[in-house]
């Protein structure tokens, strides 16, 4: 037993050693770091996260550094649990549902942006000063061309015994996505009979994934025939992988519309430089990274004219009015979901 | 000591087999702890990320779920530091054939702290390597091709 606790002692006591060597060697560089908190899909190496850092540190003398958080829907979890100690300067990717709930579960910085020269469909999202939007898109179910002899047009066609197991869904309580698919579904059917439906779709469902990414990684892999993603999402398989197999479904109801926002928290360190990175996603510049290497709408106008996001954007219906519910009908909702959802396992 | 190591082969060589099963492992250990260590496992909350992402639909028990919330979470660092010291350990000692009867228990509680905190795509594995801890550890791996067996030789008892 003396053996095995000084052979544990020496292991921990040497990593305690060679990490603070390391943190030695590394501090000590001199220049200010924004500490940017944002979604894997944003900050990952083939996100719009490292070209805006690229473009920033140009300038700013500093250093940019990204948190990565898996899902926009996990972000606020984590500041929540983790507050200051987190040491974001900048949150990105927040959407609508979440506002309320961050207005009220932590303090934030005013932001003074004036006027900006938004389209007429993201003006209704700058209501809030203390979070502005960097994007938008629409969302529906994506598929595979010519895999199926008839693809969906309407809520009720996803009740198609084709597409029994065969739709990757996200889970509305972690995914910022599977929160606007519930949503959609109410608003267009209506509470009662939008909650019956989706108690129907539960045997629909092949699995209710945490994260748009693990539900898109379904599809991807052929394990799902439909999954509720951007109406942009067969760009990127268009542009990165040349793959124009791919299509977003039309449907008779309008689309639901998702908006990106970002927002400085109150605790902040270098809140100056968080401002300007602000600044510069909502730059022209900034704004043509994040179309084209996010995919989704930029919400300046002149950025998108001329390309197939332009293209799209006059294509697709969103839904009339975009309300910020409060954070209050979100829980309800989430509530409604989850006992339905508990239902469909027993 | 270093005579006992090799003789361990001619007096226990019923367990060679194990005893490569031990070093691979131990050296899947290594390979594991040395990207945390180069990577960012260490300064950026990963870990934390990856527990608030699964605890929701993990099959851990709810007082797990409770304590990783309010105690783990917060407090990822040292939880980081932790697991990556447990990964050292048990790499080293498998790979040196040194207190794996021990350590072996330690992996064990290791594994089943991270099938409660990872996602269904590791579950299958993380069950795997508790059963080889399990057979490591009852068995005695460490006395074939390990430093174990010059102290098994000298004073039995169930450590080596």
């Amino acid at each position: 037993m003396r053996h095995f606790v000084l052979f544990l002692a020496v292991i921990f006591f040497g990593l305690f050693l060679a990490v603070l060597n390391r943190s030695d060697s590394q501090s000590g560089s001199g220049v200010p770091t924004l500490r940017v908190f944002g979604y894997a899909s944003f900050t990952g190496k083939w996100g719009a996260g490292p070209l805006l850092k690229n473009e920033f540190e140009k300038s700013c003398n500093c250093k940019v550094e990204f948190i990565e958080g898996s899902d926009s829907g996990i972000l606020l979890q984590r500041l929540k649990i983790e507050g200051e100690s987190l040491g974001a300067d900048l949150l990105i990717g927040l959407d609508q549902f979440d506002l309320a709930k961050a207005t009220s579960e932590q303090s934030w910085r005013k932001l003074s942006l004036g006027e900006l020269n938004v389209y007429e469909s993201v003006k209704p999202a700058l209501v809030n000063s203390y979070f502005v939007p960097y994007d938008w898109g629409t969302l529906t179910f994506v598929a595979r061309k010519n895999e199926s002899a008839k693809l969906p047009e309407s809520l009720d066609d996803l009740l198609e015994s084709e597409w029994t197991r065969k739709i990757a869904l996200e889970d509305p309580r972690t995914s910022s996505p599977g929160m606007q698919f519930l949503n959609w579904v109410v608003r267009s059917k209506g509470e009662q009979e939008g909650f019956e439906f989706i108690k129907k779709m539960m045997s629909q469902v092949h699995s209710f994934a945490p994260t748009w990414s693990a539900a898109y990684g379904l599809f991807t892999n052929k394990q799902a025939k439909l999954v509720y993603s951007y109406s942009t999402s067969p760009l990127y398989h268009k542009f990165e992988e040349k793959n124009d197999d791919y299509i977003s479904l039309k449907f008779k109801e309008p689309l639901a519309v998702q908006f990106e926002f970002m927002g400085i928290p109150e605790f902040c360190r270098n809140c100056d430089l968080a401002e300007k990175f602000v600044n510069l996603m909502l730059s022209p510049q900034g704004q043509k990274i994040i179309m084209e290497k996010n995919y989704m709408f930029p919400v300046m106008k002149g950025v998108a004219e001329n390309t197939e996001f332009a293209a799209l954007m006059e294509e697709v219906q969103p839904m009339d009015q975009v309300e910020i519910p409060s954070s209050a009908e979100v829980d309800r909702l989430l509530k409604k979901w989850t006992e339905l959802r508990r239902g469909d396992i027993n | 000591m270093l005579v006992a190591f090799f003789e361990s082969v001619k007096y226990v060589g019923h367990l060679l087999p194990i005893s490569f099963l031990r070093i691979f492992l131990g050296y899947f250990y290594l390979q594991q702890a040395l990207i945390k260590y180069r990577g960012d496992f260490l300064t950026r909350p990963r870990l934390a990320d990856q527990m608030a992402e699964w605890l929701p639909a993990s099959l851990a028990p709810n007082w797990f779920k409770v304590f990783a919330s309010s105690q783990m979470i917060p407090n990822w660092q040292t939880v980081a530091f932790i697991i990556l010291g447990l990964e050292f350990a048990v790499a080293i000692s498998y790979i040196a054939g040194y207190v794996v009867r021990p350590i072996a228990l330690m992996g064990i509680i290791l594994c089943v702290l991270m099938l409660f905190i990872s996602g269904p795509q590791s579950e299958d594995l993380y069950k795997t390597f508790i059963a080889i801890h399990l057979i490591l550890g009852w068995v005695g791996a460490g006395r074939c091709l390990g430093f174990d067996y010059y102290f098994f030789k000298r004073r039995r008892g169930i450590w080596w």
